[in-house]
């Protein structure tokens, strides 16, 4: 028994002897595992960019290079989040549970892109929310983690259910059984039958990415160990964009591109907004999270379905590292009051010339050249953010006025040219896709809400919200987390 | 009137929560610290019933220390046949375990988190851009202009709420007696007592946060009755049945004695043989160097270290060196207190640039702004509108390579040799003021510089001096944790030790101080004699000399320390971290590894305070259990300097054990629960999850090596002073506050009198001494 063990290591009696809490197996092999997978990912998707096989698995499973794609980046995650639980998570009860159910997610994510039928297609979504579920609850002896998984989890099967509704109902009325055979058939389908199956696959989705009204889960799901966040929200709430891509073209001939854009826009500048009053950071992160997933569902409804996949990407990166880091928000600070927004004459030339110089280049290593399209609203958006990004610039002092010119230049440059890569690689590896890139005519819809758009930004710039309490107190009631989860139980002694 | 009354009656209620400290300067105080002047049996049955909470060792606990043979079957025994309880151990043992904690439904659930969402909000130090709206109204204001639009608590009109929290708290309790008053005080109070615990910390600390934006336990109050009137929750808590005498908890605390006296035991029994014997005192003539390290129990292996490397002398002293002082930090302007929280702070350091350096001070002052700027920078393009979309995409692959390198090259990534190379130390003198604002007393008279001097070689015992002698503070280095100043200098109010090193260094160079101390008190310290601050990290065992002051003729004997020095870290590394090999690149992974919740392991496993000269612990390995203060009874014949010891180290000391111990037997309650599932607050704390009550203690990870085996043992400090038995009684006469202490047991009071051949007794209530030689003596104090 361990008993005997430890009286052992008594006796010899000193720290030396204190051995750390035995790593379970699993969570051992599953780092080395993972990277594997990763590798190989990679290996597989350059040799199928060149040798361009054909991967076809009885009509049930394929394997294409969007598939490989999705594959380097969960393997990534889940690798990462694996290194890191092995060391955090040590001495934690459920170590191998949780090792074990970050394995089953990324296997469901992995054969739900590989998946060609839609029987394994279901399958797998709904595998993956009960894994993600599960994630949430992984303490089970800990009454409000209970809670909040039981929450997540309905959910997740709501999910599955609209996704099954709008999957089969696509399914029946082309008799294809495969996603590709569906879409190859669309034109059988009425407009009516498309718009219903449209919308259940968008209501799928936005579940998924948490978009507001269904935002509460996410914002619940803070019981589960802290890579757990990171590999759900790089890996899981993204699952809208790869969902979108894979039905482009119901999307695209149901026309509801509009409604995706008005989605996902609202949801952008709602839980931005929101963002700003969080005093929890996971919280913080989270409301981050689904303004980010609003933008990349604001992609897909601009035609762009490889920029939201790019940006799934990349927000992954972004997001998996400040969970993995959220202990570093601890801080001694001073009350302070906001800064004040002013410029000067020539410092808003600058700022002015710099964005368009950055909208430039944008629009031409991404091909977004048409002026009249709707992929105007990208290029408008890294025109303000390298703005921005000058403009606080050149308002620092202790900048030298090289400095203030060359510094912002040299970050809009690395940062665009680093996108653009990604960007373009992206667009290669999805090219076996059909209408991921379908650049929209710009209406009147679309003109409304970029102006919209606009007077976010500009209330957020100067502040103004900040005079509105009642804005405060109802943003901060949508988003707290589910009133089951916090506080429910209490200890007894008897 | 009444409103005073209802104040008083707050003011004594409050005592039922502890202060919580901000994280960022984290003490580990006793959390039952109102509770002290009660006796400690009386003291944990009045929180269990309040709180709810688990005050004594789980029954798996005092199995695995039976097991282990931490409590001895002899001492136990007698202690059970004493009590009245005749059946074998295992009986006893197995009878433990009948005592179950249930969950039940939190009768307050709505009001509870309520209460969370608002005090969050109003007491954010700075996470949130969009700041509580009316916050500079104080707390009770600011949410009553908001309280309207919270639809979840729904009052009908803004008349609807009292206008001030006095009036709030009258329309609430006017209808209640005095007595359910103050019942009603302590149940509000204690049902979030981490949240009002800072409320409380708030207030007696008035940081510049409490300045800003006022928050009263009154106010508190008077919103949460306001709420709870209004959502109908439970305002008068049902009286609770007084429990009664319960057997499994006199078993209990049977077996938490039995486990303290096998410590004792043990300890006394290795001092005993190993200890007075071999270290009578032959001691060396002149030591190369002697190194001043804190009396923090991680000091104990480096010391043994350190004098095993080379011929060196090594003391203990509280690592505050003696100076009460508030520290001006050069990189981010701020005033942190640097000594320790008893204690007021009468100095204020800050730095001064040294001659010559004023190039180097400016690039330090150039990198710390451009480290504001791009944090102000980041934060901006993450919060803005659209730029947050914008940035994620032109940053995100370096997110993806930084994943890369954090995760993968932990310990490669960290170079202690630039960390140290930027650290401005290197370019800046400390100069200390008074904290008095009146101008013409800002400098410090020389007496108290000589004063301040004088007392670090007395309290020490200190007889002579080497060429070399450094004061060595502490600090520790640890990535991605939130508890990362608990593992700081608790003398220095969990700051890095470093400041206050260097201040007494520098005020014992200067030659008026030695010209003074040599003139007026005979205490001569030779022209070669020079006086260095450094630090030890606790977390690699490094020890950093700040030697930009060191002229050049002791250039030679420094290098000789130093390359000592990086032996000595090799070999504690290696010892600490069980490793036979590579102990430094171990403990370079575990200072830079996010991923790592157990960077060190701080003052686990603390037991006992040992007050007296290192020649009495040299030849022991005390397993880093015990605080040790050097303190030589000869040179004291006044006892001044141990009453001093046993007035400040001493009372510290019991607050970081009292820490460890109620954060051990109560993880959830007492300490912070697992890190694994921690959300940072406001800037300065942690809670559970999706939120809840704000956590007050140290971590599951610091006191236990997995979720169900202990590290640290949950046992009450004992002390052990070399010193007349008489003397230490007389202290104890005058000082009513350290008598009530071990009256009330919550520490232990052993004494080696050198009068009596150096016979070891304890202290038992009512200034009486009890014998005790070895183990089996102690068998027969336990039966007197």
């Amino acid at each position: 028994m361990a008993l005997t063990q430890t009286a052992n290591h008594h006796t010899q009696g000193s720290i030396v002897n204190h051995k750390e809490h035995q790593i379970p197996f699993i969570s051992k092999i599953a780092a080395p595992l993972l990277w594997l997978f990763f590798f190989t990912s990679i290996a597989l998707l350059t040799y199928y960019l060149i040798e361009k096989p054909f991967w076809n698995i009885q009509n049930i499973f394929s394997i294409n290079s969007f598939t490989l794609l999705i594959w380097t980046t969960v393997t990534f995650f889940s690798a990462i989040v694996s290194t890191y639980s092995k060391s955090y998570l040590n001495g934690f009860t459920y170590q191998a549970k949780f090792t074990a159910l970050c394995l089953g997610f990324t296997l469901s994510v992995m054969l739900f892109v590989m998946s060609s039928h839609i029987a394994p297609f279901l399958i797998c979504w709904l595998a993956m929310g009960f894994f993600m579920a599960q994630l949430i609850g992984v303490d089970s002896k800990w009454g409000e983690a209970r809670e909040a998984s039981n929450f997540a989890q309905k959910f997740f099967l709501t999910g599955t259910i609209c996704l099954g509704i709008g999957v089969i109902l696509l399914a029946y009325t082309t008799q294809q059984y495969t996603i590709l055979g569906i879409m190859d058939n669309l034109s059988m389908v009425s407009d009516y039958t498309l718009i219903v199956a449209a919308l259940f696959i968008i209501l799928a989705a936005i579940i998924q990415s948490a978009i507001y009204p269904f935002h509460r889960w996410l914002l619940s799901a803070m019981t589960s160990p802290t890579p757990a966040s990171a590999l759900m929200h790089a890996g899981f709430v993204n699952g809208a964009g790869i969902l979108l891509a894979l039905f482009a073209s119901v999307m695209v001939s149901s026309n509801t591109l509009t409604l995706l854009f008005i989605i996902g826009g609202l949801t952008a500048i709602i839980a931005q907004f929101t963002k700003l009053l969080q005093v929890n950071v996971k919280q913080k992160l989270a409301c981050s999270t689904i303004a980010q997933m609003g933008f990349m569902i604001m992609q897909c409804g601009l035609g762009f379905f490889n920029a939201a996949v790019a940006h799934l990407i990349l927000h992954g990166f972004y997001k998996a590292y400040l969970f993995l880091s959220s202990g570093e928000e601890i801080a001694q600070g001073t009350p302070h009051k906001p800064h004040k927004i002013s410029i000067k004459p020539l410092e808003a030339v600058v700022v002015l010339v710099f964005g368009i110089a950055g909208a430039y280049l944008f629009s031409i290593l991404t091909g977004k050249t048409d002026m009249t399209d709707s992929s105007i609203f990208l290029t408008l958006i890294v025109a303000i953010t390298v703005g921005q990004t000058t403009y606080n610039i050149v308002k620092q002092e202790s900048f030298s006025l090289v400095q203030k010119v060359f510094v912002p230049i040299a970050l809009f440059v690395t940062g665009i040219v680093l996108y653009a890569l990604l960007y373009n690689g992206v667009t290669i590896a999805m090219a076996d896709l059909p209408m991921i890139e379908q650049p929209q005519p710009l209406s009147i819809i679309q003109i409304v809400f970029g102006i919209i758009f606009l007077i976010g930004f500009f209330i957020m710039k100067l502040g103004v919200y900040r005079k509105v309490p009642w804005l405060y107190v109802k943003l901060m009631n949508i988003s707290q987390p589910n009133a089951q989860t916090v506080l429910k139980y209490k200890t007894l002694q008897k | 009137m009444i409103n005073q009354s209802f104040l008083n009656s707050i003011e004594q209620a409050s005592n039922v929560v502890g202060k919580t400290w901000p994280l960022y300067s984290f003490v580990t105080s006793n959390p039952l610290v109102g509770y002290e002047n009660m006796h400690f049996a009386e003291a944990i049955k009045s929180v269990e019933q309040l709180l709810g909470a688990t005050t004594l060792p789980s029954a798996s606990a005092f199995r695995q220390a039976f097991e282990q043979g931490e409590i001895d079957q002899d001492i136990i025994y007698k202690l059970l046949v004493e009590g009245g309880f005749n059946e074998t151990i295992e009986f006893y043992i197995n009878q433990l375990n009948s005592e179950v904690t249930t969950k039940a439904f939190n009768e307050n659930h709505k009001l509870d988190r309520i209460m969370v969402k608002w005090l969050s909000a109003f007491m954010d130090e700075g996470l949130a851009e969009w700041e509580m709206p009316h916050k500079e109204e104080g707390f009770f204001k600011s949410w009553r202009s908001l309280a309207i639009y919270d639809n979840e608590i729904g009052f009908k009109s803004l008349g609807a709420i009292p206008k001030t929290s006095s009036s709030a708290l009258q329309e609430v309790l006017g209808k209640h007696s005095a007595e359910e008053r103050q019942r009603i005080f302590e149940y509000h109070l204690g049902a979030l007592p981490g949240w009002t615990g800072y409320i409380k910390f708030r207030e007696k600390d008035n940081t510049l946060w409490q300045q800003a934006y006022r928050i009263t336990l009154e106010e508190y109050l008077a919103v949460r009755l306001t709420v709870a009137d209004v959502i109908k929750a439970q305002i008068l808590p049902e009286k609770q049945a007084l429990t009664g005498e319960n057997p499994i908890r006199n078993l209990q605390h049977i077996f938490l004695k039995a486990w303290e006296k096998t410590w004792q035991a043990s300890m006394l029994t290795k001092l005993k043989q190993q200890g007075i014997d071999a270290g009578s005192k032959n001691a060396v003539d002149k030591y190369d160097a002697q190194l001043v390290f804190c009396i923090d129990t991680r000091s104990e292996l480096i010391r043994r270290h350190v004098e095993k490397v080379g011929n060196y002398e090594t003391f203990g002293y509280a690592g505050f060196f003696g100076i009460a002082m508030d520290y001006t930090n050069f990189e981010d302007g701020l005033s942190r207190k640097s000594c320790p929280p008893i204690v007021g702070s009468a100095y204020q350091v800050s730095e001064s640039v040294l001659k010559g350096k004023t190039g180097e001070v400016e690039k330090v002052i150039k990198r710390n702004e451009r480290k504001t700027f791009v944090n102000y920078f980041l934060t901006r393009m993450k919060n803005m509108l659209p730029s947050a979309f914008g940035y994620v995409e032109g940053a995100g692959v370096f997110y993806g390579f930084s994943l890369l390198s954090r995760t993968l090259l932990p310990a490669k990534t960290y170079s202690p040799e630039r960390r140290n190379q930027l650290d401005y130390e290197n370019v800046c003198s400390p100069e200390m003021n008074s904290t008095s604002t009146d101008i013409n007393h800002s400098s410090i008279p020389l007496e108290e510089k000589i004063g301040i001097v004088k007392s670090a070689f007395d309290l020490t015992g200190w007889t002579q001096f080497s060429p070399l002698v450094l004061f060595v503070g502490h600090g520790s280095h640890s990535a991605n944790n939130p508890f990362g100043s608990s593992l700081d200098c608790g003398a220095c109010a969990a700051s890095p030790g470093r400041h206050n090193a260097r201040m007494l260094a520098k005020l014992a160079n200067l030659p008026e101080v030695r010209n003074a101390l040599r003139n007026r008190y005979q205490l001569d310290i030779p022209a070669d004699t020079i006086f260095i601050g450094a630090e030890h990290n606790t977390t690699t065992d490094e020890i950093v000399i700040f030697d930009s002051e060191v002229p050049d003729s002791h250039a030679t004997k420094l290098d000789a320390l130093i390359q000592n020095l990086k032996k000595v870290q090799e070999m504690a590394t290696q010892e600490r971290l069980g490793t036979r090999s590579s102990g430094v690149p171990a403990a370079h992974k575990k200072t830079n590894n996010w991923a790592e919740t157990r960077p060190e392991w701080g003052l686990a496993k603390n037991a006992g305070f040992i007050v007296g000269p290192r020649s009495l612990t040299k030849q022991i390995n005390l397993e880093g259990n015990c605080f040790l203060q050097s303190y030589n009874w000869e040179l004291d014949t006044e006892g001044k300097a141990l009453e001093g010891i046993m007035q400040g180290p001493m009372v510290v000391t019991q607050w970081i054990n009292n820490h460890y111990y109620f954060a051990t037997v109560d993880n959830e309650k007492f300490g912070g629960g697992s890190k694994i599932t921690h959300n940072v607050t406001g800037r300065f704390g942690v809670v559970q999850g999706n939120g809840g009550d704000l956590k007050i203690g140290l971590p599951l990870q610091s006191v236990n090596s997995s979720d169900d085996r202990l590290y640290h043992k949950p046992l009450r400090l004992s002390v052990m002073i070399q010193a007349p038995k008489d003397r230490i009684q007389d202290i104890l006469v005058r000082n009513e506050n350290l008598k009530s202490l071990l009256d009330n047991e919550w520490i232990y009071l052993l004494v080696m009198d050198p009068t009596q051949e150096n016979e070891v007794v304890i202290y038992k209530k009512g200034l009486n001494w009890i014998n005790t030689l070895s183990k089996s003596d102690t068998m027969e104090t336990i039966n007197s």
